[in-house]
Order: C-alpha cells, then sequence, then structure tokens
C-alpha cells in the first residue's frame, strides 16, 4: 500500500513540475486539471472553438462554486448568471476538504463535458480522476472525504443540468448542420473548403444559445459591415484589397503573428483555450491561490462564452462573404490567404469578439500595464511572444486575421468592439463579498 | 511544356460511363480462417494482415496480428477458381503484442521473411520455407525498440545487397496522463554487410501510422512518406524524407514544395490513377480522405517539387462518412489499397472502416468503402453492391487473388471480430494479367521496380513498394486489368534503372518476369 501511494504521488508530483509531493492542493488541483482539459479540447474532434469556450465556462463555473462554497471571501454567482440557481450547499457544521471537494467537481464536470473524446482522452482522465481524487483524499477522514466528493459530484450535477438547457448541449456531426438552406445573393457566404462537412456553416444556430452574463444574445450588437459591393473605390472592395495587398507584402513578423494566433481546432487548444493558458501562465507566474485562480478562470471563460455567442448572432445576422471569395472572384484568382479560412460567415471576426472580451477581464482583474510572457505554443515550435498588456495581445489577436487573410478590417474593429461590450458583463460580475 | 493538374478540370460524376459492378461473396466461414484483433487502448491502431505465398505453391497466404491474441498463420488450400479456404498453420510467428505484418525477402534466399510489427520489440521472422518461421533480430542484428510499432516500410538503397528498413512507432504508452506530444521516435535501419547497423531516429517524428518508400519523381531514387496521426503529435505534419544513399535523411521542406498537411494520417495508398507516370496517394483519415495528385508535371528534365493538390472532393473520393446503413456521422478509415477489382483497367479503391473506439462523435456502424474508378477520373462507391459492406470495426486487409482466378479477393481484419474474407465473383470482368518479379541476388522481387502495361489509352504504371497500407501488405503477384484487351506488352523498370524490354504478353495469365530473361507463363500444379 506504500509503496502504491509513493508512486501516486510521485506521479502527481511528476504532474505538478516534477516535485514529489503527499497531498495536492486546491490550487494544484485546478492547475493540473486545467492542463488536462487545454488537451481534451485540442483532442476532441467536436470542440470548434465556441463548443470550446461553452465547456470552459461550465467548466471553471463549477471550479467557482466549488472554492466559493468554502472560501468567506468569494460570493456565488447563482442569481447572477442567466438561469443558475439552486446550488447544492455546505452543511452548517460540517467538515469538508476543499481539495476533495474540488476534484470531484471538477471530474464529475470534465467526464459529462468530455463524454465524447477518443480513448486516449478517457483513458487519461480516468487516471487522472484515480490518481488526483486519492491523492487529494490523502490524510483526510473517511467522512469528510465521502461528504467532500458527494458535494463536489453535486455541484457538478446541478451545473450540468443547468449547461444542458442552453441550446448548446447538443452537437452533432461536429457542428455542422445536416440540413441548411445557404442564402443566395450578392454578398452572401458561400463554402470556401472542399471538406465535405463544411459545405454548411459551423453551428448556425449558436447565436441563440443561452448567455451566461450578458442578458442575451443580442445585447451587444455590431453595426452592419460597409455594404457589399463590385465597384472599385467602394469600401468593401477597398477592405478587400487591403486584405490581398497585406497578403502580398507580408512579413516574416506578420506571418509569426498570424500563425500564434491561428489556433486552429484540433491542432491546438482552439482561441477560448489559448486565452485559459495564458491566465494559467499568469497565475502559475503569481502563485495564486485556489481563490484567485477560480476567480479568474471564471469570469474569463464566462466572457469568452458570451462572446462567442453573441458574435455568432451576428455572424448569421449578416452571412456576408469571406475575403477568400471575393477576392478571387473579383480581384486575384489565385489569392490563397495565408491561414485556413474557417467555415462560417466572416463578420464580425470571432478572434477580436473573444480576444476583446477576455482583455477585459484580465485587465479588470490584474491591471492595465500588465506584462507577461506567453509560451501557449512552444510544443508546437511556435516561440513564446510577450506583451506589455492583455489589451496589446487582443489587439494582435484580432489583427492576426487579416494578416492571415481570412478577415476584412471592419470584422476586426467591430469584432473588437463587440467584445469589450461583452466582457463588460463578465467583468461585472460580483465574485467577492 | 508545362502540364498543370487541376482539380476543376475532372469531369463531373454525373457525366462518367458506368463500370461494371464487382460482385464478393463472402466465405469468412467456408474459409476457415479464425483470427480477431484484441486488445484494449494499446491496440486501438494496427491490426495488419500480410498476404504472400509462404508455401511455395503461387497462392497467397495469410498472416494476421492478434493483438493480445497470438499472431496466426493460414495456409491457402484454395482450388483455382474455387471459394476461398485456407488452414492453420504452427509457423512460429504466433507471438504476442503483434500490431501488423510485412512480408519481405529480408536475405533474398528466395524464401519470404515477415515483419512483425509489436506492441514492444518488433520481430524480423526468418522464413525456412513450407510457411515455417524463426526468429532473426539477434542473427541479422535488429535492434529495434521497445516501442508501441505502428508502420513499416522496406527499400533496397542503390548499390545495397541488404535492405534498408523503415520503422514507425506512435505514443508512449508509459505515458498515462499526457500522452499527448510524447511522439516515440521513427527508425531508419540501414545495412551494415549481411546485418542491420545501429538504427538512425528520424527527428522529427509525429506519431507514424503509415510508411511508404516511393519513387514519387521518378528519379531511380524513393523517397520516404509517412502519415502521420495529428491526434498525438504537436508541431507536426504528414511527411516526405529524403533518403539518399549518402547521407543523413531529412524531410523535404515548405521551401522545397512540400505542403503542410495535418490529418488523421492512418494509411497510405498509391497509384498512377491519371497515367501521366507517376503515383497519386490516397490518404486514409477521419473523416475526409485525401487523394493528392502533383500539382504541377514539369518536363522530365527539370526537378518536381513535392507540392500535392488534394483531388478526393471533385473525384468523389472522400468517403467521408458511411454510405449505408443510417449513421449519418463521419467515418473512421484505416487501410486503403487500390486494385482493379473487375479488370476495366482502372485501379479501385478499398477503404477499411470502423470507429477507433466507441468515439461517439464518429459511426459506430462504420461501412468498408469499394470506389470504382471510372473513365472520366471520378469515383462510384459499391460497397453495398458488390457486398463488402461490413459494419465490424476493421483495421487492416489486403486485397490478393487468393483463388488464381484472376479477379482480387479481399480480407480485412476486424478489432474484437473475426476477420472476413470475401471471394471475388465478378461476372463479365475484364482481361487482366499478373506478374511476379525476378532477380538474382538481393531484391529478389524486385521492390522498388516499376511495372508498365501498355494499352490504348496510355502506359498503366505501378510501383512494388513495402509499406503503406494500415499495419499490413502483401508480395507476391502484381495484378493489372486490361479490360478488353486480349493481350497487352509490359516491361519492367528494375529498381537500378534498367529498363527491361517491351513484350506482348497474352491476357488472363501469370508472368514470372526474370532480369535478364524472356517473361515465363507460370500455372498452378
Amino acid at each position: 500500500m506504500d509503496t502504491v501511494r509513493g508512486i501516486v504521488a510521485l506521479v502527481v508530483g511528476l504532474l505538478m513540475g516534477g516535485q514529489a509531493m503527499a497531498r495536492p492542493s486546491p490550487d494544484d488541483v485546478l492547475h493540473t486539471n486545467t492542463r488536462l482539459v487545454l488537451e481534451l479540447v485540442r483532442h476532441t474532434p467536436s470542440y470548434s472553438p465556441p463548443v470550446a469556450s461553452r465547456a470552459f465556462a461550465y467548466l471553471y463555473i463549477t471550479a467557482f462554486e466549488a472554492v466559493a462554497g468554502g472560501s468567506t471571501k468569494l460570493r456565488s454567482l447563482q442569481g447572477q448568471l442567466n438561469g443558475l440557481s439552486g446550488l447544492p450547499q455546505r452543511r452548517p457544521g460540517q467538515d469538508y476538504d476543499d481539495a476533495v471537494v474540488l476534484q470531484a467537481a471538477l471530474s464529475a464536470a470534465m467526464a459529462e463535458l468530455f463524454f465524447n473524446t477518443g480513448p486516449t482522452g478517457q483513458r487519461a482522465l480516468d487516471r487522472m480522476a484515480e490518481h488526483l481524487g486519492a491523492d487529494a483524499s490523502e490524510g483526510v477522514g473517511a467522512e469528510t472525504a465521502d461528504r467532500s466528493r458527494a458535494l463536489g459530484q453535486d455541484l457538478a450535477t446541478h451545473i450540468l443540468e443547468w449547461a444542458k438547457k442552453d441550446g448548446g448541449h447538443v452537437v452533432e456531426n461536429m457542428g455542422f448542420p445536416l440540413e441548411y438552406s445557404l442564402a443566395k445573393g450578392p454578398g452572401a457566404w458561400t463554402p470556401t473548403s472542399r471538406i465535405v462537412q463544411q459545405q454548411l456553416p459551423l453551428l448556425p444556430e449558436w447565436g441563440s444559445n443561452r448567455s451566461f452574463a450578458m442578458p442575451d444574445a443580442a445585447a451587444c450588437p455590431t453595426p452592419a459591415p460597409p455594404a457589399y459591393s463590385e465597384e472599385p473605390g467602394s469600401r468593401f472592395m477597398e477592405e478587400a484589397i487591403e486584405v490581398l495587398e497585406t497578403r502580398r507584402r507580408l512579413t516574416d513578423e506578420q506571418r509569426t503573428v498570424a500563425r500564434f494566433w491561428s489556433d486552429d481546432p484540433m491542432l491546438s487548444p482552439t482561441p477560448p483555450g489559448h486565452w485559459i493558458s495564458i491566465a494559467q501562465q499568469v497565475l502559475d507566474a503569481e502563485d495564486a491561490d485556489e481563490e484567485r485562480r477560480a476567480e479568474v478562470l471564471a469570469k474569463l471563460s464566462i466572457a469568452m462564452a458570451d462572446a462567442f455567442i453573441g458574435c455568432w448572432h451576428e455572424k448569421f445576422r449578416f452571412n456576408l462573404i469571406r475575403p477568400v471569395t471575393y477576392i478571387r472572384a473579383h480581384l486575384d484568382p489565385g489569392f490563397e490567404p495565408m491561414l485556413i479560412t474557417p467555415p462560417f460567415p466572416e463578420y464580425p471576426s470571432g478572434h477580436s469578439t473573444q480576444s476583446a472580451a477576455a482583455a477585459v477581464v484580465l485587465t479588470d482583474l490584474f491591471g492595465e500595464d500588465y506584462s507577461f510572457t506567453d509560451a501557449t505554443h512552444v510544443d508546437d515550435g511556435l516561440p513564446a511572444r510577450s506583451f506589455s498588456s492583455f489589451q496589446e495581445a487582443a489587439l494582435e489577436a484580432a489583427e492576426s486575421r487579416l494578416l492571415g487573410g481570412i478577415h476584412f478590417r471592419s470584422a476586426v474593429e467591430q469584432g473588437l468592439d463587440q467584445g469589450r461590450c461583452i466582457g463588460a458583463y463578465a467583468s461585472n460580475l460580483r465574485t467577492r463579498h | 511544356m508545362r502540364l498543370a493538374v487541376v482539380a476543376g478540370l475532372f469531369a463531373t460524376a454525373a457525366s462518367a460511363a458506368e463500370p461494371i459492378i464487382p460482385t464478393f461473396v463472402e466465405e469468412t466461414d467456408y474459409s476457415n480462417v479464425r483470427s480477431s484483433y484484441d486488445g484494449g487502448w494499446e491496440y486501438m491502431v494496427g491490426g495488419g494482415v500480410a498476404a504472400f505465398d509462404c508455401s511455395g505453391d503461387g497462392f497467397p497466404d495469410l498472416g494476421f496480428a492478434g493483438g493480445t491474441s497470438r499472431a496466426s498463420l493460414w495456409r491457402n488450400i484454395s482450388a483455382q477458381g474455387g471459394p476461398l479456404r485456407f488452414e492453420p498453420v504452427a509457423s512460429g510467428i504466433e507471438l504476442e503484442a503483434v500490431t501488423g505484418a510485412y512480408p519481405l525477402d529480408v536475405d533474398g534466399d528466395g524464401v519470404q521473411d515477415l515483419v512483425l510489427l509489436r506492441q514492444g520489440e518488433s520481430v524480423l521472422m526468418r522464413g525456412l520455407g513450407e510457411c515455417r518461421f524463426e526468429p532473426a533480430n539477434e542473427l541479422w542484428r535488429f535492434e529495434a525498440p521497445n516501442a508501441w510499432t505502428s508502420a513499416f516500410a522496406a527499400t533496397w538503397e542503390r548499390g545495397q545487397n541488404w535492405p534498408t528498413l523503415a520503422l514507425g512507432t506512435y505514443i508512449d504508452p508509459e505515458e498515462e496522463f499526457f500522452p499527448w506530444g510524447s511522439c516515440t521516435d521513427n527508425l531508419l535501419f540501414r545495412p551494415e554487410g549481411q546485418t542491420f547497423g545501429e538504427p538512425l531516429p528520424l527527428r522529427p517524428s509525429f506519431c507514424a501510422l503509415s510508411m511508404m518508400f516511393t519513387d514519387w519523381d521518378r528519379s531511380g531514387t524513393p523517397s520516404l512518406r509517412i502519415a502521420n496521426d495529428r491526434e498525438y503529435y504537436k508541431g507536426g505534419q504528414e511527411q516526405l524524407w529524403r533518403v539518399l544513399p549518402e547521407g543523413e535523411p531529412a524531410p523535404f521542406t515548405q521551401a522545397e514544395g512540400w505542403s503542410p498537411l495535418r490529418i488523421w494520417g492512418m494509411g497510405i495508398a498509391s497509384r498512377d490513377i491519371d497515367l501521366d507516370g507517376y503515383p497519386e496517394y490516397a490518404l486514409s483519415s477521419m473523416a475526409d480522405n485525401k487523394l493528392q495528385t502533383l500539382a504541377t508535371v514539369l518536363p522530365a528534365d527539370a526537378p518536381l517539387r513535392p507540392e500535392y493538390i488534394d483531388v478526393a472532393y471533385p473525384r468523389g473520393a472522400i468517403a467521408q462518412r458511411p454510405y449505408t446503413g443510417g449513421d449519418v456521422r463521419p467515418s473512421t478509415a484505416w487501410h486503403l489499397e487500390f486494385a482493379d477489382v473487375n479488370n476495366d483497367a482502372r485501379p479501385d479503391l478499398f477503404i477499411a472502416k470502423g470507429n477507433v473506439a466507441e468515439m461517439p462523435d464518429f459511426a459506430a456502424r462504420d461501412p468498408n468503402n469499394l470506389l470504382l474508378l471510372r473513365e472520366d477520373g471520378t469515383f462510384l462507391e459499391v460497397g453495398s453492391e458488390a457486398g463488402v459492406a461490413s459494419m465490424a470495426v476493421s483495421r487492416g486487409a489486403t486485397l490478393a487473388d487468393f483463388n488464381l482466378d484472376g479477379l482480387p479477393d479481399l480480407a480485412v481484419t476486424n478489432r474484437g471480430e473475426n476477420a472476413q474474407l470475401w471471394r471475388n465473383t465478378t461476372r463479365e470482368a475484364g482481361h487482366w494479367i499478373q506478374i511476379r518479379l525476378e532477380q538474382p541476388g538481393a531484391n529478389r522481387d524486385g521492390v522498388g521496380a516499376w511495372i508498365e502495361v501498355r494499352l490504348a489509352d496510355g502506359i498503366h504504371s505501378r510501383e512494388v513498394t513495402v509499406g503503406g497500407g494500415q499495419a499490413g501488405g502483401s508480395m507476391g503477384w502484381w495484378h493489372m486489368g486490361l479490360a478488353e484487351a486480349a493481350s497487352a506488352e509490359v516491361r519492367v523498370l528494375w529498381p537500378d534503372g534498367t529498363e527491361g524490354p517491351w513484350e506482348r504478353l497474352s491476357a488472363n495469365g501469370f508472368y514470372v518476369l526474370a532480369r535478364g530473361g524472356p517473361a515465363r507463363v507460370w500455372a498452378p500444379h
């Protein structure tokens, strides 16, 4: 038995960065599960960016409530998020172990949210739940451990039941509808890839989902994009020419920027995962405790989930053509964007919306001129990049889509504005007493 | 002078003349073959089958990987033109943890050896004749790693009398929590006399699931093409390695024309299907599969760039989701192989399908595909009509003429279920020819040679390769359909570049093309 415990402690120690430890703290639990969820998002085929943002939000709301229940500082989000109420509570006068509650809650939530991940993800989930669960309970009395596990599982169950009613619970065919009528006419979005699924747009109903902190999907509308035109000198054509000329004159630095923020599904933790990764790095650098971690990750993930709902609402309101389609038809038949054009309408830019929303929340939590280095993609061979503020990073992420040849200027700028509006709702959530 | 191959130029499916629909009869029960590919997570990939003649009677025998069950060898006792019948052989290959099998006459003694890929140490099994084998790792100094071995390819580098082997490996199975990004090294084993030298790591390695030495540019020096699984690599892509006899191998770069492609690369099949002399490559994956053709074919005196475009969509070779059975989720493709199943002189494409392991985003009832190549260059799905639309969870496969009637038959391995065998019973099929190569000394089977058949519409060529597919391959008769032709001119371009003479051979026959001599007619005893 001692040998087994020793191996478990060593395994968890390795997970935590090489230091053997007997028992993980709640912030260790949150850190380690975040590492795993960033991999699961990357390796679960249905996890497109909107779907990923939703999973992050429910996971980190679960984490936040698990931590807040044992905290004198944190204030529950129930009553603040749309439709969230009646969360299970700790019983007065009874002992709970915070790490066990949190691990049980995260483990249950991840198993449900990633029920469809592949065999390797399932194996990792099982192993993590088994080993981290055992280590978190190390030295905790059996009754307390059982009570804590039950509470964590009840919390996750309650939040996942709430999640089932948001409109985004069922994602079939990787998010691509099996039937959908494409709008016709000048300026309308048309498929841009030769992948069969992508002949219809991704998640056309996502903008109808229940939002989290903002009142509804239409709470932060964008102005209409420039009027579609094939006339030389028109604003629409001028924006297309900007994309074309930018592509033709891309510098090495611009290529680096476009690749760094590309965050393609199944080849990265996705765009919202990229910002979760940034938050994790910043929290690690600050040696943040579990209250700080839970607060930051919950607010950030809520902002991004709302951003995708709001953005998708607008994307399918305007249903705008992608640059590759327009430019090949009217300016340069040989135009090849540097990045793969995503399979859904152009306006506004999802990267811009969600990055601005993320930056609003993180700036509010960490400050205006908070410098950080982002090493999210080092394992993929992309060097770390440093930023002087979250706003700077968000602007670069947004601009990267124009550099990549997949968005017009208006989609970038209006997306940023929309994201700032959406992020403010998450930022205004009261997470502390 | 420059011929641009543009996907959009292909005619639409609707305008194509309909090909002969082949018919297959499942004879699994009668065949007596009992082999299933078993095991849990460590055996989610693999499950290959090898088709080769180990008994010396000319009929292809079968060697199956078994995963946690033992590998097995089945001697072909079918009568020519008759139903498929096999008998088990206590051959010596009955090892556990076998993931794949490829035949290869390593030592050039005229007896096929067998490469067994394993979860653990892979083993070279030396053929002793009469379908008996013995381990030869020590004898041949084959220092296989303790790894999750998942791919294999072989070639004879110029001037060598011993093969060069490429061993593809997958993820580190010890990585329980974060296996992603843990791809282990692929290895290149070069000759050192009549043994293998210390293996050379092919870095970076990106979790290979299929490998093939192929002379993609007809330069006379094959390169190593590798299909990699994007599920596990970080910063990876599909690869093409330049492997020159002198110097260390190096992957082709984007600056040299190689376009990054990131798919769940699971299998490779090659054949020149547009008769331009250069092979197309079919790549299996999850959801959409790929069919690559060179973007630009230059004159023979200019170097080619390995720049490929994907024509699977316009050619109807996507095979993206089940075409029957009602499951609309995307497919999971494994072994794929070209074979002219109706002898209309157009290679068709078979794809084995099956869920990785209860992945709910992908089809659970995922029928195998049989795509017929039509006159206009597009493919027609006929798996149901042909009778091969098995819903079992398939992995490996081989299309070989088990009863030597001139029609490629089919064996498919299944995960956790018995393998299946089908006899090709197509009526009204075209004419055919089957070739076996023979050269003295090393590389007796002419690996790396090109067999060319001249018909009215052009020269039909196929490269003799060892590798590709999903963890299994074949060696022996190379089948070519001839359509209505009563005879055809045939020649061999030998691996060292020597051009054999054109010979006119009658259709519907077996021929041994021995280097330096006239074609010999062969018939079973």
